[in-house]
């Protein structure tokens, strides 16, 4: 065992400490299930949004928000560093799960939508082909043409690809699973994105939900029709249903700017934003998190390479 | 039909033999944090002259016409709604179109581009497929390198007089499938092979998404085939609106 791993224990005191509260808050309560949203027919497409509403911490300044977890992200991938992906994994998973009020069911669920990507991605990364067998090798596997097989560099490479990938979805998944998107889009004008691309950005965010709606809508009527009992028919109908989807929104297209235009609507979409003032205590405890972090990043790189 | 019929018959074949298992939810995003900062920054370089380029051009539209930026945006919306949603596969597996194909072909290829990065930025932030660190590698294979190949290749069909539908079946098609080559190509390019270097490990990850990505990107042509015909039948006026259907060429 080496002595880097220590540095863990901290976050992961702080993550005991959270589940603790956590358990605490939701004593007695009786387990519930939701499951009554918006957007239930075939998909739960967008549920990050709906999250992004319900958190605790929405009322949290979002410039700090995105600041915040950006960095850490940017830590995360560029210290490429096992003990300090795991120090952000446990961090914000704990700001987003205890702080954020999140249900960690529903948590974890979210974690699994990258997996997929990640076993295909880091077996080819894990595992090489040779004709012949390799020495040295952890594993060789005979597939009487070719070899395949695994060292222990690949097998590094790959720990710290997990750690690396996992910490920063949960970065990411920080800001996305607190902060509604119109937030972060005033957060992205506030950093000089052109204002042309910020108004596509309001728009399409808006587009997204009616055309999600229509679209649901259509596919319950082409399905209570037969329109999916078999491949070629599923396959004419969703075409069918997305051309039709397109004709209908660039109709709507067309209203929504003359609606827009008759409430005087000139080039510029003014938004009344809520006013979230930036807690210094919050500003404090980000410091303390980010050089935490940049103190493990220093001490474990320096110490041995094994980590970096 | 007959051809249709086959080839539908093949793409299924094709899908319960190699996809049975294993369900492939947005495969072809590179993941957040999966790629080393160095090539992060390398493919967001990349991606930048054609953002501009593309930036330039829907400023261009936009101040010919305001009224064309609600039509951009229901463009946008548009890819985004259909590369999320679940396409009808032979075994319930998830998976998904990219959209950029089609969204070239109608919207031309510039404005897909910038559409492409918000769309991505959007799946980032809403669907966490992709994410904010590999935003530049995905925008060059998803929103830039797919749909101009896409669009270079619906040119030349027309340019070769070939019939419409199977020029936008080869654009789209072949679109998809150079997507999932440079997607293999970044991912080879941050994890060389130990032996064989970057040439050997293109092929690895050529290979492990194949089996999904063929019969994805031969479903993704058929689908925008059959859109297509959808707008061509009811909406030629809005077709031609938009800057698609010009000259008529063959109806």
């Amino acid at each position: 065992m080496d002595r880097g791993w220590i540095w863990v224990i901290p976050p992961l005191l702080l993550c005991l400490a959270g589940a603790v509260l956590k358990a605490c808050r939701h004593r007695g309560e009786p387990r519930h299930h939701h499951q009554g949203w918006g957007h239930k027919h075939g998909e739960a497409t967008l549920s990050i949004d709906i999250y992004a509403y319900m958190s605790k911490i929405s009322g949290w300044n979002p410039g700090f928000k995105v600041g915040l977890s950006v960095i850490l992200l940017l830590m995360c991938v560029i210290a490429n560093n096992m003990v300090v992906s795991l120090s952000v994994i446990l961090i914000t998973s704990t700001v987003t799960v205890v702080l954020g009020d999140m249900s960690l069911h529903h948590y974890l669920n979210l974690l699994t939508v990258p997996v997929v990507f990640l076993v295909a991605g880091s077996i080819m990364v894990l595992i090489n082909f040779s004709w012949t067998p390799v020495a040295g090798a952890v594993a060789n596997l005979n597939c009487h043409w070719f070899t395949i097989y695994i060292t222990a560099t690949s097998v590094h490479t790959t720990l710290l690809l997990w750690g690396r990938a996992f910490g920063a979805v949960c970065a990411m998944y920080m800001m996305s699973l607190s902060t509604m998107s119109g937030e972060i889009f005033s957060v992205l004008r506030r950093c000089h994105v052109p204002k042309l691309v910020i108004e596509l950005m309001n728009m399409m965010y808006r587009y997204i939900f009616i055309m999600l709606d229509t679209q649901s809508r259509m596919k319950n009527s082409a399905q209570s029709r037969l329109g999916y009992c078999d491949f070629k028919t599923s396959i004419y109908s969703f075409g069918q249903s997305m051309g039709n989807l397109l004709i209908v929104s660039m109709k709507r297209g067309s209203q929504f700017y003359d609606a827009m235009e008759s409430r005087g609507y000139d080039g510029d979409l003014v938004f009344l934003e809520e006013e979230k003032p930036l807690d210094k205590k919050m500003l404090l405890a980000a410091g303390l998190v980010i050089s935490y972090l940049a103190f493990v990043w220093f001490v474990t790189t320096r110490g041995a390479g094994y980590y970096g | 039909m007959k051809k249709k019929e086959i080839r539908i018959v093949a793409a299924s074949i094709g899908f319960a033999l190699c996809f049975g298992i294993m369900p492939v939810a947005g495969a072809m995003h590179i993941m957040e944090g999966y790629l080393p900062v160095g090539y992060c920054v390398l493919w967001g370089v990349v991606a930048i002259p054609f953002l501009v380029w593309g930036f330039l051009s829907i400023r261009k539209t936009v101040s010919e016409n305001r009224r064309s930026i609600t039509l951009l945006a229901m463009a946008g919306a548009f890819i985004f709604v259909i590369s999320s949603l679940k396409i009808p596969s032979v075994t319930g597996s998830c998976s998904h179109m990219t959209g950029t194909g089609l969204g070239a072909l109608l919207f031309g290829p510039a404005a897909v581009s910038v559409l492409g990065i918000i769309v991505l930025l959007f799946q980032a932030i809403l669907l966490a497929h992709g994410g904010l660190t590999t935003l530049g590698a995905n925008t060059f294979s998803m929103a830039i390198a797919g749909p101009f190949l896409s669009w270079g290749i619906y040119l030349l069909c027309q340019k070769l007089k070939a019939n419409r539908k199977v020029g936008i079946f080869l654009a789209c098609t072949l679109g998809d499938l150079f997507t999932y080559c440079v997607t293999a190509f970044q991912l080879a390019l941050a994890y060389p092979s130990d032996n064989g270097g970057v040439a050997a490990s293109v092929v690895k990850f050529l290979g492990v998404f194949a089996p999904t990505q063929v019969p994805l990107a031969i479903i993704e042509g058929l689908l925008s085939v059959v859109i297509v015909i959808a707008l061509e039948s009811y909406a030629s006026p809005e077709l031609k609106s938009i800057g698609f259907l010009q000259g008529g060429s063959e109806e």
